[in-house]
């Protein structure tokens, strides 16, 4: 199962493609928060020293040699507002407290340890409140004082809450940005493969019967079409192999035929029952197998032209006008009950003759003697060919169209003559099957399509 | 009844030459287009067995040469060739009947007897079928020399039978062949004749047998030995 999952390209690659967007917007977010907390704490603390700087320079020297601070009306507002969000303290060298926004900053002023040049950040309470404060040495007018400005925390939470609220007004649109990203991705990949699947079903045409059919690379993504072609190339190679060897069976069965008609036209000079005539048999069936092997090799080697308008009724009356005296030789009787209308189809007039023989020699040599074969053709362009023999048991109906299947290891068939019959069938884009025939025996029936001439009567 | 066989293959010769001889016949054999020309010039032959591949040339030149000379002996193709478009072309170019190799020299036998029986052929006159004797001429039948009644219908019945003997008659022919294109046939006509002919042959003690095949027509068949 997991590994019929994995071997899903497209699974596959929407598995890592997701797991890599889901990393990454992870980190992105991660580090636009950090960033941002980052940038928050830093604008707090620029604030802090800013104020610090703008204090230290509102510090004045008076003439009694007494420092002062001097606030303009804005700032003294800002600092001595009732909520006390902003506080501050400045002492001079001595410690001695120059000026504060409230006492109690003073007196925390007073309480922490002396600043230096740099700038050093606290936190701290004032009656519940929490502070972010600032102690630093500057120079002023009045020379160095030590300045302590702090921000209550309620306004850097504010601050932060719009941060966060910025990032998540953005961030939202991250899970969307990956699964569209995603949807993309996974769409153009089954894109690309649809022809993949076009030539795979293309693939499940290629038989031994039709072998000349090849892949269509056309549209194939390229990272694909080499395997197509290498495989297409492989065909070639083995249409080749194919046709060598068929052009073998056909040479060796023609080659055959000559010393066999010798073999049994001696047989037949030679007086005698008993095992001459086992001879002439044998070398009958070897004629037989020589020309069904012959027919078959030509099946498999020559295109069939089906075109031929042709007359089903005329074919198969010709055939059972044919056939006759061989049933009548062999004390069975044939009949042929007929459309009295020729019956149109499209057609090779010699391959439909030898795929009614071969279902007429069978019939002959499977119906028991003195009982009738009936030959019979339907309008929809329908040929049948009953006995009274034993039948073809069901599990065998498809087998029977096998190459060299014979039910009877006994008889005196090669095998062949159904597989002809078959071929024959597909090579006309019809089929071939075969039924109980109602009142014993078996019944098979050809099938072909009937002539556009006549579908449009 | 002299008959010419061209075949380049001496051992088919040879047996085809021995079948042809125990069945009564005076059998040439030429193994070229070549020779065969010169024997068709130099003899009047009953029937002629042709291969269609002669090492010199195509036996259908052979045919199209003697059919040119007048020639009218009725010709049999023996092939080798398989493609059934063949043996039509054979057909076309004037032969009479065409067996494909390999074949059963009884059937080669019983086909060359058949092209002989032909109205005009070289066994025309007097038609036979074991016991069972015809004269196309003189219109009479006979069993074992005993003279068989039988009316007008049920001569020409026979006759194309006997012609036909060991081969379906469509009974559309025997139709076409007994009436004339202004009358009127009763679609039970030729079977009624058939049936009574068939209980007279009976009856007289003929060998041979008609037998019905439904929805074609009828066949003499020769009795079996």
């Amino acid at each position: 199962m997991k590994a019929l999952r994995l071997r899903s390209l497209q699974l596959r690659l929407a598995l890592r493609l997701g797991a890599l967007f889901l990393a990454a917007s992870l980190l992105a977010t991660g580090a636009l928060v950090y960033q941002t907390y980052e940038a928050a704490d830093s604008l707090g603390e620029r604030n802090l020293i800013e104020r610090a700087n703008d204090l230290a320079r509102l510090v004045k020297r008076e003439d009694n040699n007494a420092s002062v601070i001097d606030l303009p009306p804005r700032l003294a507002a800002a600092y001595g507002s009732s909520d006390g969000v902003s506080a501050f303290a400045i002492r001079d060298a001595g410690g001695r407290v120059i000026a504060a926004s409230r006492d109690e900053i003073a007196t925390l002023a007073a309480g922490r340890p002396p600043a230096d040049d740099e700038p050093r950040f606290f936190r701290f309470n004032v009656s519940g409140r929490e502070y972010y404060g600032l102690d630093q040495r500057l120079e002023s007018a009045a020379g160095p004082i030590f300045v302590t400005v702090a921000e209550a925390s309620e306004a850097e939470a504010l601050l932060h809450a719009m941060l966060r609220e910025f990032i998540f007004d953005a961030a939202w649109t991250i899970p969307i940005f990956v699964a569209a990203t995603l949807l993309v991705g996974v769409l153009a990949i089954r894109g690309g493969l649809k022809p993949l699947r076009e030539v795979s079903a293309q693939a499940a045409m290629i038989e031994p019967g039709a072998i000349s059919q090849r892949l269509s690379t056309r549209d194939l993504p390229g990272e694909i079409e080499p395997l197509v072609a290498a495989v297409n190339k492989a065909l070639d190679r083995l249409e080749q192999g194919f046709a060598l060897q068929r052009q073998f069976t056909a040479n060796a069965a023609h080659e055959l035929r000559t010393p066999l008609a010798i073999i049994s036209g001696a047989l037949e000079t030679i007086e005698g029952d008993g095992d001459i005539a086992k001879l002439r048999q044998d070398a009958a069936r070897m004629n037989r197998l020589v020309e069904q092997l012959l027919r078959v090799a030509r099946l498999d080697s020559v295109a069939l032209d089906v075109s031929a308008e042709t007359d089903l009724a005329a074919v198969a009356t010709e055939v059972v006008e044919h056939m006759a005296p061989l049933a009548i030789a062999q004390d069975r009787s044939i009949a042929f009950i007929g459309a009295d209308r020729p019956v149109h189809i499209k057609g090779n007039r010699y391959a439909i003759e030898d795929a009614l023989r071969n279902l007429i020699e069978n019939a002959i040599a499977h119906t028991p003697p003195q009982t009738e074969i009936c030959v019979e053709v339907l309008e929809r362009g329908e040929v049948s060919v009953s006995d009274h023999g034993p039948g073809v048991p069901p599990e065998d109906r498809e087998r029977v169209f096998d190459r060299f299947w014979r039910g009877d290891a006994r008889g005196a068939g090669a095998g062949l003559g159904l597989a002809i019959v078959r071929e024959t069938m597909k090579a006309h884009g019809g089929g071939v099957e075969v039924a109980d025939n109602p009142g014993g025996g078996a019944r098979f029936t050809l099938r072909f399509r009937r002539s556009s001439h006549d579908l449009d009567q | 009844m002299r008959i010419l066989i061209v075949e380049d293959e001496d051992r088919i010769v040879e047996i085809l030459t021995a079948a042809l001889r125990k069945a009564g016949f005076t059998v040439d054999a030429a193994g070229t287009a070549a020779d065969a020309g010169e024997a068709l010039a130099a003899i009047p032959y009953d029937a002629v067995i042709l291969d269609l591949g002669l090492p010199d040339g195509d036996g259908l030149d052979v045919l199209a040469a003697a059919r040119t000379a007048g020639g009218n002996a009725p010709v049999l193709i023996l092939t080798a060739r398989d493609a059934v478009e063949d043996r039509v072309l054979g057909l076309d170019s004037g032969a009479d009947d065409y067996l494909v190799k390999p074949f059963a020299t009884a059937e080669l036998i019983a086909r060359v007897k058949a092209l002989l029986r032909r109205p005009g052929g070289a066994l025309g006159a007097v038609l036979t079928a074991g016991n069972l004797t015809l004269d196309t001429i003189g219109r009479d039948a006979k069993v074992d020399d005993r003279p068989v009644s039988l009316s007008r219908r049920e001569i020409a019945i026979l006759e194309h039978l006997m012609r036909r003997l060991g081969r379906v008659v469509p009974r559309g022919v025997l139709e076409e062949k007994l009436y004339g294109i202004e009358e009127e046939v009763d679609s039970n006509a030729i079977p009624v004749h058939v049936h009574h002919l068939r209980r007279k042959l009976l009856e007289n003690g003929a060998a041979a047998e008609i037998h019905t095949v439904r929805g074609i027509g009828y066949m003499l068949a020769e009795p079996k030995p």
